[in-house]
C-alpha cells in the first residue's frame, strides 16, 4: 500500500536538521540569485558548486540524482531547445532547418535560462527530499501560519493516492457490470461519466464525515496549538536567514536598478 | 447528578419533514455504560451527533427541548467548547483518519495538539492511549495502511487520548473479528468503571448484554425501551417490532413455545443459553 506519501527521504543529516524555514529561505535565495544575477555562469556554477554538494551534504545524493535525470533534465532540455530555435537574436548562425536557425547567441541564452530552470526545480527537489512535509508545516503554523490552510496542503498530498486508488476500484466496479472502458476516443470519453459520478459524489459525502471527525478532535478550537515535535532553531540560523532575505532583497533590487 | 440529561429533545435535519428525534427524555449518570439499538433509520446516529453537539451546531436544522452535558447546556455552547466534554467516534474508520498526518502516533496526538495540551503531557497520554487499546505495534506506521480493524482502534484511541467526560461511539467495532471487538468492549468497561461515561450504539447484542449497563432502543426517532439489557435484549416488544436479536434469545424463545425452555428469563448470550438448556 502507499507507505511511502512524500519524498521526504528520512536520513540523519545536518540538512535534515536545519529548520525548514531555513532551508526554504536558501531555496528562495538561490532561485532568486540564480535569475537576476548579471553575471552570465551564475546559475551553472550555483548548481555545479552548492546544489550538488549540498545533495551531498543531506546525504541524498543517489535519489537527487533520480530526480534530476528523470524530472528535470527532461523538462529543462525541452526548455533549451525551445529557446534555442525560437529565440531571434545573434547573427552568427551555427545551424539552419528551414525557416529555423540557432545562433551562437540563442545558443547561450537558451544554455542560461535552462541552467536558471534546473537551479530553481532542483534546489526545491532538494528541499523536499531533506524535509519532514508535517515539520514544515508544523513550523509554518508555530509561526503563524493559519492551521487551516497547513491542514488543506498536508491533507490534500494524502488524499490525493487514496483518491487515485478509488477510482481505480470504481472502474473495475463498473466493468464488472458490463461498462466497456476499451475502444476509440469517444467511447473512452464516455465510458468516463460512470466513474466521474460516483468519484465525486462519494468524495463529498467523505468530506462532511472528516469535517466531522476532525471538529471532534478539537480542530477550530481557540487555544494557542502545541506540537508534537520541537524543531529546532538556533539563533545562529537566525542569523543566516536574514544574511539570505538581504541577498534576497539585494538582488531584487540592483534588478531593478540595473 | 446525571452527567447527560435530555429533556423533550426533538430535532430536524434541514430539508426534511419528519424529525430524526421525537421527544426524547434520557438520564445518564456519570460511569454509566449505556448501549442504544435500534433498525437503520431509528435515530441512533442522529442520537450520537446530538450527544456531540454536531446536530444542532454542525447540520443546522431545528432543535428543541433541553441538552445538558457536564452541566453546559447545548444551546449556549459553541462546538469548540462542547467537544472538550464530548468526544464522537463513529462507523467509518477511513473517514475519521484527519489525513494530516503519517503515523499513527502522530495521528492520536492530533486532538492534543489542537487543544493545546503541551508536548511531554502529549507525549505521555498518547503512549498510554496506544497501550490501553493495544495498538503500541501500529505507531509508526501510516493510518493509511492499515485495515479496517486497526483503523478503527485508532480512530477509538484518538478520541480516548482527549479524555472525553462522555464518550460517544457509533458503531466503533463494526469491521472487527471477534476478538477485537471483545477487547475493545473491556477496554471501553475499564474506561466507565474509571468514571467516563459512555453512550455506544451497536448492534452485536451478546456483547451489550455482557459489557453495558443499560440498554435504550430506539424506534423511528422516540425511545421504545428502556431498561436492564437482560430486560430489553430478551423483550417481546423488540422482537415484535422488528429489532436484531441475539440467536440465543431467538432460539429459546422457539424452544420456550415447544416446553424446552424452563427458565422465566430468556437469555441472550452464548453462556446464559447453554446454562439455560442445561437445567
Amino acid at each position: 500500500m502507499h507507505e511511502r506519501l512524500s519524498f521526504h527521504i528520512k536520513r540523519d543529516s545536518v540538512l535534515h536538521r536545519l529548520n525548514p524555514l531555513t532551508k526554504l529561505t536558501l531555496v528562495l535565495a538561490l532561485i532568486m540569485v540564480a535569475f537576476t544575477s548579471p553575471w552570465y555562469w551564475t546559475p551553472h556554477l550555483l548548481f555545479l558548486f552548492v546544489i550538488i554538494p549540498l545533495s551531498f551534504i543531506g546525504k541524498v545524493f543517489r535519489e537527487f540524482f533520480f530526480a534530476a535525470t528523470r524530472l528535470i533534465l527532461p523538462a529543462a532540455g525541452f526548455l533549451f531547445l525551445m529557446q534555442a530555435f525560437f529565440q531571434p537574436i545573434g547573427e552568427h548562425v551555427i545551424f539552419k532547418f528551414y525557416f529555423l536557425d540557432i545562433t551562437q547567441e540563442s545558443l547561450m541564452f537558451a544554455f542560461k535560462n535552462a541552467m536558471r530552470v534546473i537551479v530553481m526545480v532542483s534546489s526545491f527537489t532538494l528541499f523536499l527530499l531533506t524535509t519532514h512535509p508535517s515539520e514544515l508545516m508544523s513550523d509554518l503554523t508555530r509561526r503563524g501560519l493559519p492551521g487551516q490552510f497547513a491542514y488543506v496542503i498536508i491533507s490534500t498530498l494524502q488524499i490525493l493516492p487514496q483518491i487515485q486508488s478509488k477510482s481505480q476500484t470504481i472502474i473495475s466496479a463498473q466493468r464488472s457490470r458490463g461498462l466497456d472502458t476499451e475502444g476509440n476516443f469517444f467511447k473512452r470519453a464516455g465510458s468516463l461519466v460512470p466513474l466521474v459520478g460516483p468519484l465525486v459524489f462519494g468524495s463529498l459525502v467523505e468530506v462532511e464525515e472528516r469535517a466531522i471527525a476532525i471538529e471532534a478532535r478539537g480542530f477550530t478550537s481557540k487555544s494557542i496549538k502545541t506540537s508534537l515535535y520541537e524543531i529546532a532553531d538556533t539563533s545562529f540560523e537566525k542569523i543566516i536567514r536574514w544574511g539570505l532575505i538581504i541577498i534576497i532583497i539585494l538582488s531584487i533590487v540592483l534588478n531593478i536598478w540595473l | 447528578m446525571a452527567l447527560v440529561n435530555l429533556q423533550n429533545v426533538t430535532y430536524k435535519y434541514p430539508l426534511t419533514k419528519t424529525p430524526a428525534l421525537q421527544n426524547i427524555n434520557l438520564q445518564i449518570k456519570e460511569g454509566e455504560f449505556v448501549a442504544v439499538v435500534g433498525a437503520n433509520g431509528a435515530g441512533k446516529s442522529t442520537l450520537c451527533y446530538t450527544l456531540a453537539g454536531f446536530a444542532p451546531h454542525f447540520f443546522k436544522g431545528e432543535m428543541s427541548g433541553s441538552i445538558e452535558v457536564a452541566g453546559k447546556e447545548s444551546s449556549k455552547s459553541t462546538l469548540d467548547e462542547w467537544v472538550l466534554n464530548v468526544g464522537l467516534a463513529f462507523q467509518n474508520p477511513f473517514n475519521q483518519i484527519s489525513g494530516a498526518k503519517y503515523t499513527v502516533f502522530e495521528e492520536i496526538a492530533f486532538g492534543l495538539e489542537n487543544i493545546g495540551v503541551p508536548r511531554d503531557e502529549m507525549k505521555d497520554r498518547v503512549n498510554d492511549a496506544l497501550a490501553l487499546t493495544g495498538i503500541t505495534d501500529l505507531a509508526d506506521r501510516s493510518p493509511y495502511s492499515l485495515s479496517g480493524g486497526q483503523q478503527q482502534r485508532v480512530a477509538l484511541t484518538s478520541i480516548l487520548v482527549m479524555q472525553p467526560k462522555l464518550l460517544v461511539l457509533d458503531e466503533p467495532t463494526s469491521q472487527m473479528d471477534p476478538i477485537g471487538t471483545r477487547e475493545v468492549f473491556s477496554v471501553i468497561r475499564k474506561m466507565a468503571e474509571g468514571g467516563m461515561t459512555v453512550v455506544m450504539v451497536e448492534h452485536k447484542m451478546e456483547w451489550i448484554a455482557q459489557f453495558a449497563d443499560r440498554v435504550i432502543a430506539l424506534k423511528d426517532g422516540s425511545i421504545l425501551l428502556e431498561g436492564k439489557p437482560g430486560e430489553v435484549l430478551t423483550s417481546d416488544v423488540l422482537a415484535e417490532n422488528g429489532f436484531g436479536i441475539s440467536r440465543y434469545t431467538s432460539t429459546a424463545r422457539e424452544a420456550k413455545k415447544q416446553g424446552l425452555w424452563k427458565k422465566e428469563k430468556l437469555p441472550v448470550t452464548l453462556d446464559e443459553a447453554v446454562e439455560g438448556f442445561k437445567k
